[in-house]
């Protein structure tokens, strides 16, 4: 559903992203895995068409098979994009629930409020609070209800389970299981390899802007202590 | 570097030229680069702009045109210019300006510069130069003090004249208490002490002064607090000007501290400033002006000259500059020449009566031109019979007690 | 005391409706609007040509003269300033302040530096009985009227949908475009709705303050300062900054007088030292 071919990105003259090319399958959890500084929130950033204020782009993007290239951040949303970003994006000027009706609802499969609140509780508890007053783990359930308020078909997450409990990255885990037996698709930036390898499907490792690698979970499951090492986690 | 190289060329050129002159002109060569120039440096585009700016580049026109006309043939010649350059009220720009004037556009003469700073910056470049400056627009006495100069020359009004005649006059009359607000830069702190040692010396008290920031659009503090201090105040004093002047005092009137029993009086009134908050805004107020464009047939007449071109009536201020630019042109004429230590020695002492200055004379010990002046109260606007007719003239008040009875020892020519 | 407590609160209001103005335009466009002050002049000017001009009194400028200058602001968006926003934050500062000077110029050709008359509306000529106090009323109706158009906009910011979309667009644009929302379809309004606060504070001043090209320039600095104590774009953090600056601003004139020139930019290096996002704003702004 995803095709990416020979993206490039630039700030200013220092290239983040050489000539990328992958692509994700309907229904597939595909993680991006690399270093800091690899490319790899750049490539969200293009994909979800928020590069264009500080520099340039060259290659194309499609969406069902359509061209995306020269859409705008919100247009892609309506064709079922949602994003998460990498601090989250909760609004602290809105109240957890305002931050769920936040985005319209675009896709096929808008998740209801109330589904919302059944799947996350707490969310239901803190609906009065600012965005913001939330923990971290709160704040990341938070942002996955949000995105799937608007009914998207395919996810970007940017690190979802940085920094949180293992409670927490295990419950993460289940709900990224979920939504996929719904039909979403998900593209996963994860440094935390042992979740990548139980979640996705399928891993491609970036370094220094580009795809060197493409592995499959039992891959990644083999050479867990070598990519650990690599990343320096 | 461009610019040294540029004005060496041109002094080269120059040379050539005043090598190839010197033929015809009716002063036979007395006249560097044959031709008298003059220059009006003042604010052009801030908050003195309509106080003088371009319409005293025409008034100096005016005087051009009616010196021109007086002596004809017989005068040192015909050939003379008028430029004008806008200083910002800044004095680093008055200053380079003022050089390039001098030098590169070989003024002989500087008149009007406002803003005290600004013109001690011009009087120093005059000094240097040794050209003349004659300064209308500036308040403070130091021109004729500690900043005096063989080259320099005070003409129209100062902040002695202004305090000694509005401050003790007020005072006299039993606004015994005074507070006093100015806003704090150098013209305004130079006024509060001038007021406070005419007041002081005219039986009065003062009994708080206060700085104010500038510029600023709201007084509401000072105004709330006058009536209450200890003693109560019978005047408040303002030494501000234009746009802070016009924001104080409609918030006096908001405030109503005339029913409360706090006159208002004004160290520097503009005629322009009357007009922008109407008459009775300011109906009762007394000031001292240097000159009043409705102060007899004389002024009136040339006042109406002076509308025909510029469309609005003359401030004092554009009132001195003609003034200034005639008795410059005036001296050229007496001494033949426009080399500036001529013109300083037919300046010097010099007595005269023109339009503008009356009971005239140019002290020769610090340059200071001792003239009358006038104590003017503003009329409500019952009373004003046609535009800008707003000041009804009080008194006069002779030229030898409007300015310092005395020369600053401090200046030194 | 409470008296001149009441005082900084009316200049403050100024302070406030223009600080609302560019907080709105700053965080939705990150454009800082160096034409703000400007705008603020023309509303004062646009009360002044209604009358002299056109006879309309200055209640007919209050409700007519805000919206003619918002519109002004809307062509201007539209025309120039959703050009340069792609580019860098560089040319936008640059236009808006070379606006600034060009409208300041214009008025001044027109109309010359000094100021003109406009009086006070003869309803508010009196005084009003607070109690423990009498005041102009005019002050008062200023004071009130910036309040409630304060509290209206902070009512819509909060209870509406476009308040929703507007603050989650001043703190998070690129986000909120992510999350499916059209944000530039709201900026032109916001732009207009920012320089429209502007004129209509304008307004206000014109029968208590001097009116002349100038006014605008003066005052913007201040405002400025505001903004950046409030912490830059924060809605709420501007207006309240509004008050507490004007509020400030008088006690220190009363106090300490030959202070009060810097006692702003003093209050404002301060909360800068100890919130360097200003009272409220949020670091993450700064990204």
């Amino acid at each position: 559903m995803l095709r990416i071919d020979g993206l490039s990105a630039w700030y200013g003259e220092a290239q983040a992203l050489r000539e990328v090319s992958m692509h994700v399958a309907e229904g597939e959890i595909v993680t991006l895995v690399g270093r800091n500084g690899a490319g790899k929130t750049t490539l969200l950033r293009c994909l979800m068409g928020l590069h264009g204020a500080h520099g340039r782009t060259a290659g194309t993007v499609s969406l069902f098979d359509d061209d995306i290239t020269k859409l705008a951040g919100h247009a892609r949303a309506r064709r079922g994009l949602g994003y998460v970003p990498d601090d989250r994006g909760i609004f602290a000027t809105l109240s957890v629930e305002e931050n769920l009706t936040l985005p319209p609802k675009m896709g096929p499969d808008p998740w209801s409020l109330e589904r919302v609140y059944e799947t996350f509780p707490m969310l239901r508890e803190r609906r009065r609070f600012p965005g913001t007053k939330l923990s971290g783990g709160e704040q990341q359930m938070l942002a996955l209800a949000r995105v799937l308020r608007t009914g998207a078909r395919l996810l970007l997450c940017d690190e979802p389970t940085e920094g949180l409990s293992p409670l927490i990255v295990q419950r993460i885990g289940e709900i990224l299981r979920e939504v996929r037996a719904a039909g979403v698709t998900v593209l996963l930036i994860e440094q935390n390899v042992h979740f990548a390898a139980s979640v996705a499907d399928r891993h491609y490792l970036l370094a220094e802007g580009r795809i060197v690698e493409s592995l499959d979970s039992a891959q990644v499951r083999e050479r867990e202590h070598e990519l650990l090492e690599y990343l320096g986690i | 570097m461009r610019n040294m190289r540029w004005s060496g060329g041109l002094a080269v050129a120059g040379l050539l030229l005043a090598g190839c002159g010197g033929g015809p002109g009716g002063g036979g060569g007395k006249i560097s680069n044959d031709k008298i120039v003059l220059a009006v440096l003042n604010d052009q585009s801030g908050i003195y702009a309509d106080t003088s700016g371009r319409r005293s580049v025409e008034a100096v026109k005016m005087a051009v045109a009616d010196f021109k006309a007086k002596y004809g043939d017989k005068a040192v010649t015909d050939k003379i210019e008028v430029l004008s350059a806008d200083h910002q009220n800044k004095p680093e720009i008055a200053n380079s300006k003022a050089q390039e004037l001098y030098d590169r556009q070989h003024a002989d003469v500087i008149l009007d510069v406002p803003t005290s700073s600004a013109a001690f910056a011009v009087a120093t470049t005059a000094k240097n130069k040794k050209k003349v400056f004659i300064d209308v627009g500036a308040a403070s006495t130091e021109l004729e003090g500690k900043q005096c100069n063989k080259y320099t020359f005070h003409y129209g009004y100062n902040s002695y004249m202004l305090a000694h005649s509005t401050g003790a006059e007020v005072t006299k009359d039993g606004g015994k208490s005074w507070y006093i607000v100015y806003p704090d830069y150098a013209f305004g702190q130079d006024m509060q002490k001038t007021f406070s040692t005419a007041i002081k010396e005219a039986g009065g008290t003062v009994v708080k002064t206060d700085p104010t920031p500038f510029p600023n659009d709201n007084f509401s503090t000072f105004l709330l607090k006058a009536p209450g201090l200890n003693p109560k105040p019978k005047v408040l004093g303002t030494m501000h000007a234009g746009g802070d002047l016009v924001n104080l005092v409609k918030q006096y009137n908001e405030y109503k501290l005339r029913d409360k029993g706090v006159d208002l009086a004004v160290g520097l009134l503009v005629i322009s400033d009357i007009h922008s908050l109407g008459p009775d805004a300011l109906a009762g107020t007394r000031y001292t002006d240097m000159w009043y464009w409705n102060l007899d047939g004389t002024a009136r007449t040339w006042a109406d000259k002076f509308q025909a071109k510029a469309g609005v009536r003359p401030t004092s201020n554009m009132a001195g500059n003609y003034s200034a630019a005639l008795q410059y042109l005036e001296a050229v004429q007496r001494g033949g020449s426009d080399k500036s230590d001529e013109v300083v020695k037919q300046l010097e002492g010099h007595k005269f009566d023109d339009v503008f200055a009356r009971h005239a004379t140019i002290r020769a010990k610090d340059h200071l031109l001792l003239h009358d002046a006038y104590l003017g109260q503003v009329k409500p606007a019952s009373e004003v019979k046609e535009p800008w007719d707003y000041v009804k003239v009080l008194k006069t008040i002779p030229a030898a007690e409007a300015f310092q009875p005395q020369p600053d020892p401090s200046c030194s020519l | 005391m409470l008296q001149q407590a009441f005082n900084g609160l009316v200049g403050g209001a100024f302070y406030a409706l223009l600080a609302l103005g560019l907080a709105v335009i700053f965080g939705m466009l990150g454009v800082v609007n160096l034409s703000h002050g400007a705008f603020y002049m023309l509303g004062a000017f646009g009360a002044f040509i209604a009358l002299d001009s056109f006879g309309l009194n200055f209640w007919l400028s209050l409700v007519l003269v805000p919206p003619l200058l918002g519109l002004a602001g809307v062509v201007l968006e539209r025309l120039f300033v959703r050009r340069l926003t792609p580019l860098d934050p560089l040319y936008n500062f640059l236009f808006t302040f070379g606006l600034a000077l060009i409208l300041q110029d214009l008025v001044k050709r027109q109309y010359g530096v000094n100021s003109q008359q406009y009086p006070r509306p003869s309803q508010l000529d009196g005084t009003v009985d607070l109690g423990l106090f009498t005041y102009p009323a005019y002050q008062v109706f200023v004071l009130g009227v910036s309040a409630l158009t304060c509290l209206a906009v902070w009512l819509v910011l909060t209870r509406s949908r476009v308040g929703m979309i507007v603050r989650a667009a001043t703190e998070r644009p690129e986000l909120t475009r992510a999350l499916g929302i059209d944000v530039g379809r709201w900026v032109t309004p916001v732009f207009g709705f920012g320089i429209a606060l502007a004129a209509f504070a304008g307004v206000l001043a014109a029968p208590m303050r001097a009116v002349n090209p100038l006014m605008g320039s003066d005052l913007i600095i201040t405002v400025f300062a505001v903004v950046v104590i409030g912490g830059l774009g924060s809605v709420f953090g501007s207006v309240a900054a509004g008050f507490a600056v004007g509020l400030v601003s008088a006690l220190g004139n009363l106090y300490i007088p030959s202070l009060s020139q810097t006692l702003v930019f003093i209050l404002m290096a301060a909360v800068l030292l100890w919130r360097p996002a200003g009272l409220f704003g949020r670091e993450e702004a700064f990204r």
